[in-house]
């Protein structure tokens, strides 16, 4: 039998891998498209007045809007009021592309997956190049999307395919900072931790950017404020795009040039020898603590890190909105937020808590599932722990964490607010904090339905149950769709506390399903076969 | 934690000694059109060792796993000790440890931190043996989990189980990625076990680990039980292999029940024989024999001669 060249080795494997990332990288490219087509239409669509453009052109005055949103441009246009929301999607790009590289390269490590394609001509090099070559060529399918898409709803062409170019080359960044960091970093999750710091600190220039006097050199010393000159008054796509370009570039033959370390190990810091500190575990519920504790940390600080930046903004935004009428009274139709108070803001603050912590619920309504998937429960199962005992001891452990979590982001906000310069009242911030629980709770309790019932969908149904709330909720009212499709979303029923009163009715109709939809979860869970992934 | 509660159980069984380990009636288990298990019916005395022998996809993980009450039987039932193991799997569970083949350990958590969970989640465990096990077998317990081998995994596992004297053992392929030094040593650690009165259920490929240490044997072919019994048993009713030396004219061998394969060569013949050798004995006193040799069949051989009968049929 004929041996095949190493190049044909390396297209089979790249195209392997372009499978492995197919489903995510589809649902994200049709997401971020959707959303950002969406808020185009909703400007065209919503904002006819010259009032109405004069109060929108005002906000990018507003360093703290400009401190959240990004750079604005003309934000009384569609292409102006679209790329400025690019300030938000281009992060949300950014954390998928890192994790997919990272997922990419090292949790198929550690499932074993990689030994097998090693084991041939396939070198450590034309590894990490196949995968960061196959994400990549998802994101070019990004920017096709987002090129034309736009382009059809009436966006100047060559702004369409800048956003499209600028977008697919930010994630093309971040997927390489990803296999940089998957090099460098002994295990996967620090690995993740890396790269995390990296898009953090990315994020912090940019978050810092409009404080600054001179304001356009800190917008240009990061990747994200590079996406603030994409309008065409700034005449600096091209530069941008190079920009950009340059970066993936870089910190793609970076990985590269460090592409050869040993399996199961990085470049910065080996194997570990043994763990000194380790200490005992105790039963079921302490193994369910210690599975939970890392991703609980992660979005405790997640959420510390909004609530903080809110909470430190709060003062100037409502400096801000003490001339925008118009503004304020938007957000108190549309979203029952009382904008010009800090409690206002502390509720608003806290519906983007809410759907980070339903995403966090998600999380773990998955990490659950992996543990059957991945068949560790068989070691707890085949001894003297029932199947109901277990899952419960999970979903108990799970829902206190999400409290803490919430209750975590209340202190927070509580702080950086004072710090801020506003004041808010410890017991206020904690009461927005509580009011999210629920949705959380929901969520999770939804997650352990699915579970029982439909095991491998788990993450998938839950996640995507997750964001199609949030897109209800965030662009549906914009769509003008109609409000029994509206109120599907749990979302919409979250009242912005403390600056509103707590919808109780809500908040115990939200419990009440939740713990319904567990109960049928754990049920359906101890009647069912366990199931491999 | 405490310290001997479970060898105390073991030394003075509190199971009803009429009361079989492991009893499997009937036990089928289909996923939509495909019948994993076909009406198994299997019992295990206590102190005893039986061997589940079969190739991949015969169905031996998926009885264990419905022994376990992991997975649901589609028919029949099985029982731990007279415990319904899917009606009551916590307390079937209390009497018996499980090996699986394959241990996914717990990234985040050292060896010595495993180890302590799962004789926790038992209900104790014998802390004096656990640290013997862990010499014997040669294990690293501070490492964290995502640092083991395939083979150190597979230890945990052993230890695991055994620290806790469960008056049942079921294993699934336990001695998968262990070195043959360590193989040794876990066939004598099954050994002592059998010798304290525990039962042990034993999957496996290893032939030569199912011979030396298990009572009796069941094959599975397909999710289908083809042979159950002792070795001995077995062997009966498989050919054996004769070796005669003769001198002056072959014995006559047409029309002897049983022997089939027959070679006549110069002064030597060799021919199999299945069942009674008696009439086989008689024919050959006919002949001057000078010398006679006869073999039993290894495992090996009657496991090959299953699944060759398989490849033939398929």
């Amino acid at each position: 039998m004929a041996r095949r060249s190493p190049v044909a080795v390396w297209w089979r494997a790249y195209r392997h891998h372009l499978r492995l990332a197919r489903n995510a990288a589809l649902a994200w490219i049709a997401g971020l498209t959707a959303l950002s087509a969406g808020v185009a239409v909703t400007v065209e669509d919503r904002v006819g007045s010259e009032a109405e453009r004069q109060l929108l052109e005002s906000m990018h005055d507003v360093p703290a809007f400009e401190a959240l949103q990004g750079r604005m441009v003309e934000i009384g246009t569609m292409e102006g009021f679209t790329l400025a929301r690019w300030g938000m999607f281009g992060i949300l790009l950014a954390v998928w592309a890192m994790l997919a590289a990272v997922s990419l390269l090292r949790r198929a490590e550690e499932r074993g997956h990689v030994e097998p394609l090693r084991a041939g001509v396939l070198t450590p090099r034309g590894l990490l190049a196949a995968a960061t070559a196959a994400l990549w060529t998802w994101l070019a399918v990004l920017a096709l999307a987002i090129g034309a898409s736009h382009s059809a709803l009436g966006f100047d062409p060559p702004t369409a395919w800048a956003l499209g170019g600028a977008a697919a080359l930010l994630g093309a960044s971040f997927a390489a900072a990803g296999a940089l960091a998957s090099q460098l970093a002994a295990t996967r999750g620090s690995a993740v931790a890396l790269a995390g710091t990296l898009l953090g600190a990315a994020l912090a220039v940019r978050v810092a950017a409009p404080a600054t006097t001179t304001p356009d050199w800190l917008w240009w010393a990061t990747p994200f404020g590079w996406m603030g000159f994409l309008h065409p008054s700034d005449a600096s796509q091209a530069t941008v795009l190079l920009a950009l370009a340059a970066l993936a570039a870089v910190l793609a033959l970076a990985a590269l040039a460090l592409g050869r370390r040993d399996l199961h190990a990085g470049l910065v810091g080996g194997e570990e020898a043994s763990a000194p500190r380790a200490r005992r575990i105790g039963g079921q519920a302490g193994l369910a603590l210690r599975v939970t504790a890392a991703a609980a940390g992660t979005w405790a600080i997640i959420i510390g890190v909004v609530t903080a930046a809110f909470g430190l903004l709060t003062h100037d935004f409502i400096d801000a909105m003490a001339g925008m009428a118009t503004m304020v009274e938007l957000g108190r139709e549309m979203f029952g937020m009382a904008l010009d108070a800090p409690e206002g803001m502390v509720g608003a603050t806290f519906f983007f808590v809410a759907v980070l912590l339903a995403a966090a619920a998600a999380g773990q309504a998955a990490a659950i599932r992996e543990e059957e998937a991945s068949w560790r429960i068989e070691h707890l199962l085949a001894r003297p722990v029932g199947r109901t005992r277990w899952l419960v001891t999970r979903l108990l452990v799970s829902a206190a964490a999400l409290l803490a979590i919430a209750l975590a982001g209340g202190v927070v906000a509580w702080a950086a607010t004072r710090l801020g310069g506003a004041s808010v009242a410890l017991g206020d911030a904690l009461l927005g904090a509580v009011n999210v629980v629920p949705v959380a709770w929901l969520t999770l309790g939804v997650g352990v339905a699915i579970l029982g019932l439909a095991p491998r969908a788990t993450a998938a149904a839950t996640y995507g149950l997750v964001v199609a709330a949030f897109l209800l909720d965030f662009v549906g009212p914009f769509l003008e769709l109609p409000d029994r499709v509206l109120d599907a979303s749990p979302l919409r029923h979250v009242a912005a506390a403390p600056g509103a009163d707590v919808d109780v009715t809500a908040a115990l109709v939200m419990l009440a399903v939740g713990i319904v939809a567990a109960v049928v979860g754990v049920l359906a869970f101890a009647r069912r076969d366990l199931k491999e992934a | 934690m405490v310290d001997h509660p479970v060898l105390d159980r073991a030394a003075v069984p509190v199971e009803e000694p009429a009361v079989p380990a492991v009893r499997m009636v009937e036990l089928t288990k289909r996923y939509g059109g495909l019948t994993a298990l076909d009406r198994f019916s299997l019992e295990l005395g206590q102190g005893e060792i039986v061997g589940l022998l079969g190739p991949n996809g015969a169905g031996k993980t998926t009885t264990l796993r419905t022994l376990l009450g992991l997975l649901r039987p589609s028919g029949g039932r099985a029982e731990v000790f007279g415990i319904d193991a899917w009606r009551d799997p916590v307390a079937a569970h209390r009497h018996l440890a499980f090996i699986p083949g394959e241990f996914a350990v717990w990234p985040q958590l050292t060896g010595r931190q495993t180890l302590d969970l799962l004789g926790t989640v038992w209900g104790g465990y014998d802390r004096a043996y656990r640290d013997e096990l862990i010499e014997r077998l040669s294990l690293d317990p501070s490492k964290r989990g995502r640092s083991y081998s395939k083979g150190n995994r597979q230890k945990v596992a052993v230890i695991a189980a055994l620290m806790t004297r469960a008056p049942l053992l079921v294993m699934d392929e336990p001695s998968s990625g262990l070195d043959p030094l360590i193989t040794a040593t876990f066939q004598q650690l099954l050994r002592e076990a059998k010798q304290r009165g525990q039962s042990i259920l034993l999957s496996s490929h290893i032939l030569s680990e199912v011979e030396a240490v298990c009572d009796r044997v069941a094959v599975l072919r397909q999710g289908v039980c083809v042979e159950q019994g002792t070795l001995a048993e077995l062997r009966h009713l498989h050919a054996t292999t004769v070796e005669a030396t003769y001198v002056g004219t072959p014995p006559p061998l047409d029309d002897v029940p049983g022997v089939d394969d027959a070679e006549v060569g110069d002064g030597v013949l060799r021919l199999h024989v299945t069942g009674s050798p008696d009439p086989l004995l008689k024919a050959l006193a006919q002949a001057q024999v000078t010398a006679i040799q006869m073999r039993e069949p290894s495992l090996e051989e009657l496991f090959h001669a299953y699944y060759d009968d398989r490849a033939d049929g398929a």
